[in-house]
């Protein structure tokens, strides 16, 4: 079977085993960031529990393009132990780069920016939260 | 052997091994390899027979005659040909065309150009079931018009026009008809003179043949005239020149003389296999059959499944070949215009799967993709947003 060159391994190992994929366990102080829109073809829901002002752990859930959830999948791994301020500057460009994301995908990529920038501005105990 | 189970053959079939043989026999230098053209020669007039029989053969599933064949390099050719050919021809007798939205990109993209040369397209919308009713043609034809084309079964979600009744208002009307049959043809019954067809367009590759290769039967009586598109040494009789490809025809005459004493044992089978296949799949919240569930070719089966991304489903299920309706792009998947014409919802389109079976197709393979599809949703589904599935309870 020859394998799909539209997509590196990490994003196929990514796509079978979805690492990262579902709730916080129940309790868990934390921050939410959503955005997309299913009509538009992608959209996440990235909850990040934080405790002594980092991640220390996150999930996801999405609706999308394989690159997209492989994103979304990675972006749990990369922002454990990440402060707010790194994910208020946190760039997509990172995640193209980590799972080779062809240039046509780089628009669901700044769906993942917006999330993670959300989680930042819905940090727990800061003014302001949409959570 | 492929581990994948084929179930893309409205996009193209394997060659059926009947198929091959006669091909090879027209490729090597013991074989029937020559010029049709050079019948001063006997290997040319063994090649020439061979196209002229396969010529019969391809007249005969269409009921027309072998005069009225003209051979392509497939359907695209044959659609262009037929489009620009008679519109061209006939400019002096208006510059209106009519057709539909869900045709294949052969016949809108001629129809393009020729609105670039200063004609008017009408672009009739379907019902929700992809259906064309002949009224809305019929309502559409104008003193002016010179051509209706309409396809016979949508590639995309395989319904079947009622080509018959819009033939016989364009022949009343004088209007010339225009049938893409590269879906249908050796798998529905097509008859150029029952159903009022002045141009059928018509492939090899989509029945078992190979790819490369198709013709366009043209009205003969009373004569129609055609500007070509390609020009060179003048064969067929200047409607299409350069060299014939004998085995590629060879192996069109053979597939569609297999099609004509195959069909009613293929059809009916095929049929109840797509069945099977969607009475499994339907049994999954949230899947919908794209098109009219009564009025389609047997081998198509296109259904939208909420909760999941047409391109995800494809990526995790690679031991399948399958087709998705939407094609992810820079910032937005582009939904297919065929179920958007249908008026499918962006996020259906973007979730819609098509799996087309052909004269290979088993009951195992069909039970083992349903069972890996249904999975598949499942697992996908599981890490969605929770927007609720229609039909999927708690």
């Amino acid at each position: 079977m020859s394998t799909d060159p539209r997509y590196c391994e990490e994003v196929l190992r990514r796509l079978r085993e979805l690492p990262g994929a579902g709730d916080l366990p129940p309790g868990a102080v934390a921050a939410l960031g959503r955005a997309g829109d299913r009509e538009q073809g992608a959209a996440v829901e990235l909850a990040c529990a934080v405790r002594a002002g980092r991640v220390v752990e996150a999930r996801f859930r999405a609706f999308g393009c394989p690159h997209f959830l492989a994103g979304a999948s990675w972006l749990t791994e990369r922002l454990r132990g990440a402060r707010r301020e790194e994910l208020a500057v946190w760039d997509w460009r990172e995640a193209a780069e980590a799972l080779a994301v062809p240039a046509a995908k780089y628009g669901r990529l700044l769906t993942l920016q917006d999330a993670v920038r959300a989680v930042a501005g819905n940090w727990p105990g800061e003014t302001g939260s949409t959570v | 052997m492929s581990a994948v189970i084929y179930l893309d053959n409205a996009a193209t079939t394997p060659a059926d091994p009947r198929v091959i043989e006669a091909m090879l026999e027209c490729l090597g230098s013991e074989g029937d390899f020559a010029n049709p053209s050079a019948t001063n020669h006997a290997p040319g007039r063994r090649a020439r027979a061979r196209i002229e029989q396969a010529r019969a053969d391809v007249a005969a599933l269409v009921g027309a005659v072998p005069e009225q064949i003209v051979w392509t390099s497939g359907a695209t050719e044959a659609d262009n040909l037929a489009v620009l050919g008679a519109a061209r021809f006939h400019r002096a007798r208006g510059r209106h065309i009519v057709t539909s939205r869900t045709e294949h990109p052969a016949v809108l993209d001629p129809c393009r150009q020729l609105e670039r040369e200063g004609f008017e397209v009408t672009y009739l919308r379907p019902g929700a079931g992809g259906i064309v009713e002949p009224q809305q043609v019929e309502q559409a034809l104008r003193p002016q018009t010179v051509l209706v084309s309409l396809m016979h079964v949508n590639n995309e979600i395989g319904v079947l026009q009622d080509v018959g009744r819009v033939g016989a208002l364009c022949r009343a009307r004088g209007v010339l008809f225009h049938v893409d049959a590269a879906q249908s043809a050796g798998k529905l019954s097509i008859d150029v003179q029952r159903d009022c067809i002045d141009l059928l367009a018509l492939t090899a590759h989509k029945v078992h043949g190979p790819k490369g290769v198709g013709a366009l039967c043209i009205r003969r009586e009373p004569r129609l005239g055609l500007v070509p598109l390609v020009f060179g040494g003048g064969q067929e009789r200047g409607l299409r020149s350069g060299t014939l490809p004998t085995h590629q025809i060879v192996g069109m005459g053979t597939a569609f003389r297999i099609a004509a004493a195959e069909m009613a044992t293929d059809a009916p089978r095929i049929a109840g296999l797509r069945e099977l296949l969607w009475q499994s799949l339907r049994a999954l919240p949230g899947v919908e059959l794209n098109g009219d569930p009564q009025r389609r070719v047997a081998g198509i089966l296109s259904v939208s499944i909420d909760g999941v991304e047409g391109e995800s489903l494809l990526c995790a299920l690679p031991d399948l070949a399958v087709a998705s309706g939407s094609a992810c792009a820079a910032t937005h998947a582009e939904p297919s215009y065929v179920l958007r014409a249908l008026g499918r919802s962006d996020r259906l389109a973007q979730s819609s799967l098509r799996l087309s079976l052909g004269r290979f197709s088993t009951r195992a393979e069909v039970e083992s993709a349903a069972a890996r599809i249904r999975d598949e949703v499942l697992r996908l589904r599981a890490v969605g947003l929770a927007t609720p599935v229609a039909g999927a309870g708690g």
